[in-house]
């Protein structure tokens, strides 16, 4: 509120300004047009003179151009004469309609990009404030509250539950969940959480009813991963291990490859496999597919060029690989792409400890 | 509720100048009222967007992170002088700054311009209105620099490293006041467009805002390429790059309009082509802005690569420059013709260098755009490098150098060449000698380094030579040619060191791309190297903790030639915040010459060290110093003194009819 009274108080001195400037004092209608147009060709004529003076200017064209300034006064008097009297002057309602404009047009531009209501906040004032400014536990209980008397309010539950599943309290985040499937709520990601409740108080093992909702989570998406993932796990667990092959298989087909979860799904996948024993050495990248990634970029980079990080990239490669005569025949490439030091960044130096012979500077 | 108090005057600008385009348009004819209106809005957007511009600097040095431009571009570990500068090293801050420009020329018209009759005036302030509108609207609508964050981050997320430089404080300023300045000379050019008043006395009161944007945009730009040759850590100090071309552009647009702003001042000559200078000059400085602004172009000044903000800055530039060019091929037509002058004449020399500026303006432009147009069109990438620039824009330039010194030496109307060459006799004499000179001692091989340095002498002389022959040295006593020398109007001084800038600014850039050596190496710590007669030994290597960064630190003593040793301190910095790596040069000045040293990349047991010699590299940026010191000086001249004709009577000879 008070942001609003110093805004409008602002506009209004603005406004004020404006007024009296304009309409605040008597104006003289016929303004002395002329008068700095006098002074201008008195100036100029003065500047003939003296350019006379410094030999800037030839006797004749001097004489020419005084003739030309004559001229041109003359054709200005005329044109001062023959101009109709200016318009009158606008009225002072004119100018009031303008300040309304001027009002009518911050005030709500400002109302629809500001946000009044927020305060400044300056680090050295809140040096106690955390990022969680907002009261956990009484947004909770106001929410709680609502809820007991509007039992049925789906958007509620659907709030509550996940904070309930993230601080502990399984058995109340059972019931919201619960509660979301009666409402209509239930699709695969509500059914799977409730799995996952259900998980969470049984140390993790999801037979019986939770492995019936996962299993309904899965069938209603096929696209579903979670569901997927906890039911191979739980097939694992359960050894059950012809089965949980099936699962991380299933699961893993969803996989773009780059996922998160992929790794965690091969190394299950693997114990699966493995009867249940977690298999010795888990497999790295071999050096082929290091040769293959080289070759791959040295000859994207041969065909369309590339970065200078990549040229890096690649002589550094050959130099790991200790492949010298390709790194020397990249690096050369690589000088023919970016022929200035400037633009070669790191190469230099990586090229430098490698022993590779570089530019001559 | 500083900042949203920043937020609504910024708001309250905008509508203030929104009321002033319509109304300035619509009542421009009706007298003193209007103008009066106008005037006081001009000063209050000034007042207005000031206190915004207060508040966004508030928030920043009071780490308010709930404000996201803060968040975003602040950390509380800054110094404070990086904390304020960081206001405008972001996109959204610097439209605040440009806008805060543009009202202040606004307001410096309003304040200088009471005499200008009521009507120009007028049409002036609305265009300068609509100016300030639009681009605070874009501000506002698109990039609003006061949005909000709640609840607002512990700690922000830094300023991007390469700008936490005292360079940040001074150049986008100077810069902006040079693109921003030149709105002044479009709204005059709008406003006789539409008057129909174009006169001698218009060009009286367009010239002092011309040099003093010039003189903005000429320390703008050489500031930009100092900065850029320290911090970057290229060593050089200009490479055509387009971010360059851009702010380059203006610049050899409004030296044309500098000299033909003259010649219609003096002779009331080349009028439609003056007024047609004004408005490419800022049509250029906008185009600038787009280019640098839309993420069309990627550097260091690429903070917006959004094409949606992109689209509208083209849409304000389509509508602005379009609107003026339809407005001046409406109305040219009726502009009358003035003074006439034969082809050898004072006149005739300064269409000749409005010639070559604007051929050259053209070339870079075309150089500029052609690459992006191919781009966009055919969606081929080609690349218009520096030797597309060097050659055509030397080509253009040294029949400009070769005839600049008979300028000021030419008569109006009509002059003798043949005069002017005598007079100029003694400078070309000893510009040969010392071009003789240097070539003999230095043992140059075959190569155009002397030519360049001829012209640079040539221009540095000849420019002196008008001084002196207008002192009439040698004959007569030296006493009254002193007097006579002293005597002299500022204007005559301005024009001498100008050119003289020139010049010197063309010796070092010939001498630095001829004689320039660089070595790049590998150092331990205790080893030397050797460069151009100097010893650079590397004396030690360290780690050190600076305010918001940790560096790797080269401590080296410099021998130089002429014995003399001095330490320089290179580092490689890394930001905290960001992780974002920076090198910081050590530079040494000696005399003219700089010699510049590079830190490398760390490796196992040795580091990598690059160095420049750089022979008279600073007579770049002194002449270019010089230049803007010039315009300083010839806007002192009381005949110049903006706004103040009838003061300027008195000091004048009194006619003599």
């Amino acid at each position: 509120m008070l942001f609003w009274f110093i805004a409008i108080a602002v506009t209004a001195i603005a406004c004020a300004a404006l007024y009296y400037a304009a309409a605040g004092r008597m104006v003289n209608a016929t303004g002395p047009d002329s008068q700095p147009a006098n002074n201008h060709f008195r100036l100029v004529l003065a500047g003939i003179d003296a350019d006379l003076a410094n030999g800037k200017l030839g006797e004749p064209e001097a004489v020419a151009a005084k003739g030309e300034l004559a001229r041109e006064m003359l054709r200005q008097q005329a044109e001062v004469d023959a101009k109709a009297k200016p318009k009158a002057e606008i009225g002072r309602g004119t100018i009031a309609a303008f300040l309304g404009a001027v009002a009518v047009l911050s005030l709500v531009t400002y109302w629809m990009l500001g946000s009044p209501e927020l305060p400044s906040q300056p680090l050295a004032g809140r040096t106690q404030a955390s990022a969680q400014d907002i009261d956990l536990p009484a947004a909770i209980a106001r929410i709680e509250k609502q809820l007991t008397v509007t039992p049925d309010d789906l958007r509620g539950w659907s709030v509550i539950a996940p904070v309930y599943l993230q601080t502990g309290k399984y058995p109340e985040a059972e019931h919201a969940y619960r509660r979301i499937i009666e409402l209509g709520g239930g699709n695969a990601d509500i059914q799977t959480a409730l799995a996952e409740t259900l998980m969470l108080q049984s140390n993790g093992s999801a037979a019986g009813e939770a492995l019936t909702l996962l299993q309904s989570a899965a069938a209603s998406d096929p696209t579903h991963v979670l569901s997927r993932l906890y039911i191979a796990a739980e097939l694992t667990r359960s050894a059950q291990y012809d089965d949980a092959v099936k699962a991380w298989d299933a699961a893993l087909a969803l996989s773009k490859g780059d996922e998160p979860w992929v790794t965690a799904a091969n190394e299950g996948r693997a114990v699966a496999l493995n009867n249940g024993v977690v298999p010795a050495g888990t497999p790295t990248p071999t050096s082929d597919a290091i040769a293959s990634m080289v070759a791959g970029l040295a000859a994207r980079l041969d065909t369309q060029g590339g970065s200078i990080e990549e040229w890096t990239q690649l002589v550094r490669a050959y130099v790991v690989l200790k492949d010298l005569t390709k790194a020397q025949a990249a690096y050369d490439d690589a000088l023919k792409a970016y022929p200035k030091t400037f633009d070669r960044g790191d190469l230099d130096a990586v090229a430098l400890e490698a022993g590779l012979k570089g530019a001559t500077p | 509720m500083s900042i949203e108090l920043g937020h609504f005057a910024l708001i309250l600008a905008f509508a203030i100048a929104t009321v002033s385009t319509v109304g300035g348009y619509m009542f421009w004819r009706s007298g003193e009222r209007i103008s009066l209106f106008l005037s006081q809005g001009a000063v209050l957007q000034f007042v207005l967007v000031a206190a915004s511009f207060a508040a966004l600097i508030q928030a920043f040095v009071t780490s308010d992170f709930s404000l996201k431009l803060a968040a975003d571009n602040s950390h509380s570990l800054k110094p404070l002088i990086f904390k304020i500068s960081g206001v405008w090293g972001n996109h959204e801050g610097s439209m605040v700054l440009w806008v805060m420009i543009l009202v202040a020329f606004g307001a410096m018209v309003a304040a200088f311009g009471r005499r200008l009759p009521s009507d120009l005036l007028s049409l002036v302030l609305a265009t300068q209105s609509m100016l300030v509108a639009a681009f605070a609207g874009f501000t506002l609508f698109t990039s609003n620099p006061f949005a909000r964050m709640i609840p607002p981050p512990l700690e922000g997320a830094d300023l991007n490293p390469v700008l936490q430089d005292i360079g940040l404080a001074i150049h986008p300023p100077l810069l902006y006041a040079g693109y921003v300045g030149f709105s002044i000379c479009f709204s005059f050019a709008i406003g006789a467009l539409i008057s129909g008043r174009i006169d001698q006395a218009w060009a009286r009161w367009v010239r002092p805002w011309a040099v003093l944007s010039w003189m903005f945009l000429t320390l703008g730009i050489s500031m930009g390429s100092y900065w850029a040759s320290y911090e970057l850590g290229w060593g050089g100090w200009w490479f055509w790059d387009p971010v360059e071309n851009a702010s380059f552009m203006p610049w050899l647009a409004g030296t044309a309009l500098l000299h033909s702003a003259l010649v219609m001042e003096k002779r009331n000559a080349l009028k439609i082509w003056t007024v047609f200078l004004s408005i490419i000059t800022f049509s250029l400085s906008l185009l600038g802005t787009f280019l640098v602004r839309s993420g069309i172009l990627t550097s260091i000044h690429t903070f917006a690569s959004d094409p949606t903000r992109g689209l509208v800055i083209l849409a304000l530039l389509a509508l602005i420059i379009g609107g003026a060019f339809v407005l001046f091929a409406m109305r040219a037509s009726a502009l009358r013709t003035g003074g006439l002058f034969a082809p050898v004449s004072r006149e005739g020399a300064l269409i000749l260098n409005n010639l070559f500026l604007a051929t050259a303006m053209g070339a870079v432009l075309v150089g500029t755009l052609y690459p992006l147009l191919l781009d966009a069109i055919a969606g081929t990438t080609i690349s218009v490098g520096a030797p597309f620039f060097n050659l055509t824009f030397a080509a253009l330039m040294v029949p400009l150098l070769i005839v600049l010194p008979f300028g000021p030496m030419l008569a109006w109307k009509r002059a003798d060449v043949l005069g002017a060459a005598q007079r100029l006799i003694g400078a070309a004499a000893l510009a040969i000698f010392l071009t003789i000179l240097i070539s003999a001692l230095g043992g140059i091989s075959i190569s155009l380094a002397p030519l360049g340095l001829l012209l640079g002498f040539w221009v540095a002389f000849g420019a002196v030579a008008e001084l002196i022959d207008r002192s009439k040295l040698g004959r007569i006593p030296p006493a009254e040619s002193w007097r006579r020398l002293v005597g002299l109007p500022r204007s005559a001084y301005s024009t001498a060191i100008a050119h003289f800038g020139i010049g010197i600014a063309v010796l070092g850039i010939v001498a630095t791309t001829a004689w320039e050596t660089e070595l790049v190496t590998t150092l331990n710590p205790g080893e030397t190297a050797q460069l151009s007669g100097y010893t650079i030994a590397f004396d030690k290597s360290s780690q050190v903790q600076g305010p918001n960064y940790i560096a790797d630190q080269g401590d080296f003593t410099i021998t130089a030639p002429g014995g003399g040793t001095r330490t320089m301190v290179a580092q490689r910095r890394t930001y905290v915040a960001s992780g974002i790596p920076t090198t910081e040069a050590a530079i040494g000045t000696y005399g003219f010459s700089q010699l510049y040293l590079q830190l490398g990349e760390p490796l196992k047991d040795t580091h990598v060290v690059r160095i420049w010699h750089k022979p008279y590299i600073t007579l770049i940026w002194l002449g270019a110093l010089l230049m803007a010191g010039a315009g300083a000086l010839s806007l002192t001249d009381r005949r110049q003194r903006i706004g103040a004709p009838r003061r300027a009577i008195k000091a004048m000879p009194e006619p003599a009819e």
